[in-house]
């Protein structure tokens, strides 16, 4: 699905009423399955901006659309119905006193009315769910394939990460965002969050946007790189022209100081 | 003897479905609600009206089950809709539910002694508590199959990540407002059904007979978990139920003892103090401490619910494992 923000504006609310504006017309497009990277320093809209595809920030005018389909209007489980998130704390994307199975049965779900007549239709996740979440563990190449009756709470950061992700691309959504969902990790874990990612984001041809502070993943991953300041666009590369580019050079653009060196 | 115990059995079952509805709502959706104390008389006094004007208990057993779920939904209501603190949207509830039980008594207390639902059932020689004894038995049992049931599909599933996890449930499309509302009003269900059970036990309906009891339906799921230490959702459930009966047998052996039932309360907030600081349990806004950040690995399922609760506001949340 392509992904379309036109004149998008948004101000952090400031004590004494009225707002400080953070987005001011921002425009942004992205083709199907496209996945893009975005950097910038703290304080540049990066995190707020998947926030306000998310709906969980709603944005003051604009309007955001998914194969022009507005999703502003949408109820807030509607629209998150279409969108498959990560968060930067492993413990935010996972329920900690459920299941591997469960958290997956949560996820393959999304797309159904489980709180009504539906989902009370069986008893879930049974046998044949847990089967099929064991043999899409083993398909990732994932060793938690026989740990899926094991409580959430009970695995690493980096394990939880994993699932996370499992679960954000469970259930077709449409857009897929990532917000600096490796930040959290070791750098083992890391490489092995992005492996996945970057693989589960390619077999399915998810549209998806990456935050990310890494200068290492943002040269590496995605189709294309964008870099946000104060709200607005101060680069967008291809993946060729993304080549040209080093770490050196885009600390350069937005500032030494402000770039939080994790490589 | 026997039959003082017995009776204390019949008393937990009959209290049974209030510590249920405490579950359901504290523990599976992580919901402090103080609706109970006004659903819990409201059940009393329904099924007491009811009764005493002729109409057929299970009926009159129904209509406080129905009630006690509009209560609930209120409260919950209140919640989600206008954005009420839970604790707050449940006393206003129960503070308006006082009026609304007086109102459907007529007066402040009823007796319904002159009727006894369980006469034909057979009695193991032990009269009118062994009959009782059997009748709750299966209820009870019912009740927690049903449960049961209903938490371990999909819609339950939800149910408990939204007391687990609302980031989580939020991010994956589960619509909040409306499982919190069914909950609730499921929860509040049982607990107006408790009501009724008790008041037909002891043989009287009184509007204030609800004083205290989310701390009495506390005290029976602590009681319950500590000794228990379930693992799954099913023998939570019925770890409550024992909690129940054991919370009625230490008052059997307190009021044996010598105390005067003019001191229960006391003693029963005494008890649970006592539970809640030797089982050292967690619960929303009380003796609440942070697991966040250590990385070890929790080692049971309480744990690792609370090494998860950064996200879930310093709550509980359901045992884990397959139900």
């Amino acid at each position: 699905m392509s992904l379309q923000v036109e004149k998008l504006c948004w101000g952090h609310p400031v004590p004494g009423g009225g707002r400080r504006e953070l987005f001011r017309n921002f425009d942004f497009s992205s083709a199907n399955g496209e996945f893009t990277v975005v950097i910038g320093s703290n304080g540049s809209g990066k995190s707020t901006f998947l926030n306000l595809l998310a709906g969980t920030l709603r944005s003051d005018s604009g309007s955001i659309r998914l194969d022009d389909q507005p999703l502003q209007r949408l109820a807030d489980h509607r629209r998150a119905r279409r969108i498959g998130r990560v968060m930067q704390n492993p413990l935010e994307g996972t329920c900690p006193g459920l299941t591997i199975a469960e958290n997956l049965r949560l996820a393959e779900g999304r797309r159904r009315s489980v709180i009504g007549w539906y989902g009370l239709r069986g008893i879930h996740p049974n046998r044949s769910d847990r089967r099929r979440y064991r043999e899409l563990l083993e398909l990732l190449g994932l060793p938690l394939a026989d740990r899926i009756d094991t409580l959430v709470g009970q695995l690493s950061g980096g394990q939880r990460q994993t699932i996370s992700l499992v679960m954000a691309t469970l259930g077709n959504p449409q857009l897929l965002l990532l917000d600096e969902h490796t930040a959290a990790l070791d750098p083992k874990a890391e490489a092995m969050v992005m492996a996945l990612t970057d693989r589960l984001v390619h077999q399915l041809g998810t549209t998806t946007l990456m935050v990310t502070h890494s200068l290492s993943q943002a040269l590496r991953y995605g189709d294309r790189l964008m870099m946000l300041h104060e709200g607005q666009l101060l680069g967008d590369w291809n993946a060729q022209q993304r080549q040209h580019l080093t770490p050196d050079a885009l600390r350069e653009m937005y500032g030494a100081a402000r770039v939080r060196q994790t490589d | 003897m026997l039959s003082l115990w017995l009776g204390a059995y019949d008393q937990g079952l009959a209290y049974a479905s209030l510590a249920l509805g405490t579950y359901l709502t504290l523990r599976v959706l992580n919901f402090a609600d103080l609706t109970v104390d006004g659903s819990f008389a409201l059940g009393g006094g329904t099924a007491a009206v009811l009764i005493t004007q002729g109409v057929p208990i299970p009926l009159a057993l129904l209509a406080a089950l129905v009630l006690g779920s509009l209560a609930g939904m209120v409260t919950a209501l209140i919640h989600t809709k206008l954005g009420v603190n839970d604790l707050f949207a449940g006393i206003l509830t129960t503070t308006g539910l006082y009026t609304v039980t007086l109102r459907l008594m007529g007066r402040s207390n009823i007796p319904i002694t002159d009727l006894n639902p369980v006469v034909n059932w057979p009695d193991f020689g032990q009269g009118d508590d062994g009959r009782w004894a059997l009748a709750l038995t299966l209820v009870m049992l019912g009740i927690i199959g049903l449960i049961s049931l209903v938490l371990a599909t999909d819609f339950g599933l939800a149910l408990r990540a939204i007391g687990n996890n609302p980031t989580m449930a939020r991010a994956n499309a589960i619509p909040q407002g409306l499982g919190l509302t069914l909950g609730i009003a499921a929860a509040n269900a049982l607990v107006a059904l408790a009501g009724a059970m008790v008041a037909m036990y002891q043989g009287f309906a009184d509007v204030t007979m609800g004083i205290g009891s989310l701390i009495l339906g506390l005290g029976m799921v602590i009681i319950g978990e500590s000794v228990l230490r379930p693992r799954s959702v099913a023998k939570a459930l019925l770890a409550v139920v024992v909690g129940a009966i054991l919370f009625r047998l230490l008052i059997a052996v307190a009021l044996q003892l010598g105390l005067e039932p003019v001191d229960l309360k006391l003693t029963t907030a005494v008890l649970l103090l006592v539970a809640m600081s030797l089982g050292h349990l967690k619960l929303p806004g009380v003796n609440a401490h942070s697991h966040a950040g250590e990385d070890e690995a929790p080692t049971t399922p309480q744990e690792a619910v609370e090494s998860g609760e950064k996200a879930v506001a310093g709550g509980p949340a359901t045992p884990g494992g397959q139900p």
